[in-house]
């Protein structure tokens, strides 16, 4: 699908959910383990939403993300666009458009910026060239031109920002319908964090649904159509 | 002339310790297990094709299609029961045991099946292709099986640069070896990488194995020796480098030529690799054991 960075004509520039179901959660529990970290939760997300996931550290909001994404074992049904998505089938969510943008990035320390962004396109296209040239890639980097001088670069050696700018290429780069950012300012300084969440504002006015996971929900909330409070590894409050 | 032929053999000599560590170096990338039985995939690729030829009277091209056919079914089984078990279970095993010992027990399982299968007398494959030493002009010579393995060496050495550097699977492949967690969170099945990699590299050993043996000679516990060679050639590069694996294996069979040839041949592997121990002591952060250390 082609998509720009300028907000859609008529969405005033803060897009809202159309009330298709873009993903719906439905009794979900991840234990690691015998440790419990989500019990018997369930919300939906619509299509063009942006819901924050807040809630004190330690209470499951990660377990939450990382479940729906498949990355942790997980009960309960997680359905992506009505398509129910298999428990142990890490390709399946970003297949399917949803991607998570995770908690400390995750980046391949050792590989260069261009690589850890092209490598967001896996999950859709296997060939290295057609994945360089790609819309989504493309666009994922145009939304960081200050990366642009950074390619060759060793991920592992970018600052905190720049390295959360690239975990957040890597994951446009697999051209999501869904966007999941876990706790996307960890770490960094208040400008930095300004310049993320200007770049997930575009995000969401280009169209895009997303689910940004925050502790402290002042930034998230202003950002956000909704929210959904977690305590204890459950839903207080959605 | 000396000096040439020495060289020549080598460069043999350290295009299979080139390709084991190769191997070594590949599949660590993807699943930070240290294969300690690529040796007994080759040595079990000899052996096997030899008994298949001379005990059973096949012919040689049917043998060699039945030992492949053969490790890769076995490669196959040992993920799926074994490795799969130790890494994709609910409590996943990491760590040393899991880096060192699942594939120090295949060695010793599979040296233990060779044992039984073809005994404990020196055997090797038939010679894929047999004849005199060819001659390169001014009293230098290669054996014609050092050609095959040389030749398919460089094959593999080019094809694994091309993959690695020029796809997105060699990418996705760095990826699980870089990052376990975040390899996942793009969709790579690193379990597919790990099981692919794992047949890819007994399969490359075994062939290395049927092309080799007529040069040296395998009997049931030879494969631990080439293991070794190839886990000090990897060891060079950090374990993470297949490429430069192969620099470094060649590197240590013309060093150890030379040692033979100029210094003692009863010493030159003790020489070897006491160079090779005080290389590290000095510059560890240059061979890439800073990173497996860390």
């Amino acid at each position: 699908m082609e998509r720009s960075w300028t907000p859609r004509a008529g969405a005033g520039g803060e897009p809202v959910g159309n009330g298709t179901s873009a993903l719906a959660i439905s009794n979900l529990a991840v234990t690691y383990g015998r440790v419990a970290a989500v019990h018997d939760v369930s919300f939906e997300v619509a299509e063009g939403d942006c819901v924050a996931l807040i809630g004190p550290n330690g209470n499951g909001k990660s377990s939450i993300v990382m479940g729906i994404a498949g990355l942790v074992h997980r009960h309960g049904k997680v359905a992506i666009f009505g398509r129910p998505a298999p428990a142990n089938d890490v390709s399946f969510m970003p297949r399917h458009g949803f991607t998570l943008v995770p908690e400390r990035r995750q980046l391949y320390p050792q590989l260069s910026v261009a690589d850890n962004i092209v490598l967001g396109c896996y999950s859709r296209i296997r060939s290295l060239r057609r994945a360089r040239a790609s819309e989504a890639h493309r666009q994922a980097l145009e939304l960081f031109p200050e990366l642009s001088k950074r390619m060759a670069q060793k991920a592992g050696t970018l600052s905190g920002g720049e390295q959360q700018m690239v975990a957040i290429a890597r994951g446009l780069a697999a051209d999501p319908r869904i966007l999941a950012v876990d706790e996307p300012c960890l770490g960094l300084a208040e400008t930095v964090s300004r310049r993320v969440y200007e770049a997930l504002r575009r995000i969401h006015e280009a169209g895009r649904t997303l689910l940004i996971v925050e502790e402290s929900p002042t930034r998230a909330l202003q950002l956000a159509t909704r929210q959904i409070e977690v305590r204890n590894g459950v839903v207080v409050r959605a | 002339m000396k000096l040439g032929n020495l060289i020549i053999s080598g460069i043999v000599t350290g295009s299979i310790y080139a390709s084991f560590a190769a191997c070594v170096a590949l599949w660590y990338r993807v699943s930070n297990i240290l294969n300690l039985a690529v040796g007994d995939f080759a040595m079990i690729g000899a052996l096997g094709v030899d008994n298949l030829v001379r005990v059973h009277h096949w012919k040689l091209a049917p043998a060699i299609a039945v030992m492949l056919a053969a490790v890769v079914v076995f490669g196959y089984l040992y993920d799926r029961i074994v490795l799969r078990l130790a890494q994709d279970g609910r409590t996943r095993q990491e760590g040393i045991v899991v880096t060192f010992f699942f594939t120090f027990a295949l060695s010793f399982f599979i040296e233990g099946i060779a044992e039984l299968l073809y005994g404990t007398d020196v055997h090797a494959a038939p010679a894929v292709w047999s004849g005199q030493s060819l001659s390169l002009g001014g009293g230098l010579h290669i054996d014609r099986a050092g050609v095959l393995v040389v030749a398919f060496a460089a094959v593999v050495g080019i094809a694994l640069a091309l993959v690695l550097r020029g796809t997105l699977q060699g990418k996705a492949i760095e990826a699980c070896g870089e990052n376990f967690f975040g390899a996942r969170i793009v969709g790579i099945d690193n379990r597919k990488y790990r099981r692919l990699l794992f047949i890819v590299s007994a399969v490359l050993a075994c062939v290395f194995g049927i092309l080799e043996s007529p040069i040296t000679g395998y009997t049931y516990n030879s494969g631990a020796a080439i293991s070794l060679t190839g886990f000090i050639a990897a060891a060079y590069a950090g374990f993470q480098k297949p490429g430069k694996a192969v620099v470094a294996g060649l590197g240590i069979g013309i060093l150890e030529a030379l040692l033979g040839g100029y210094v003692s041949a009863n010493y030159a592997d003790t020489i070897l690799y006491a160079l090779l121990a005080a290389a590290v002591l000095i510059r560890p952060s240059a061979m890439g054991l800073d990173v497996v250390l860390e």
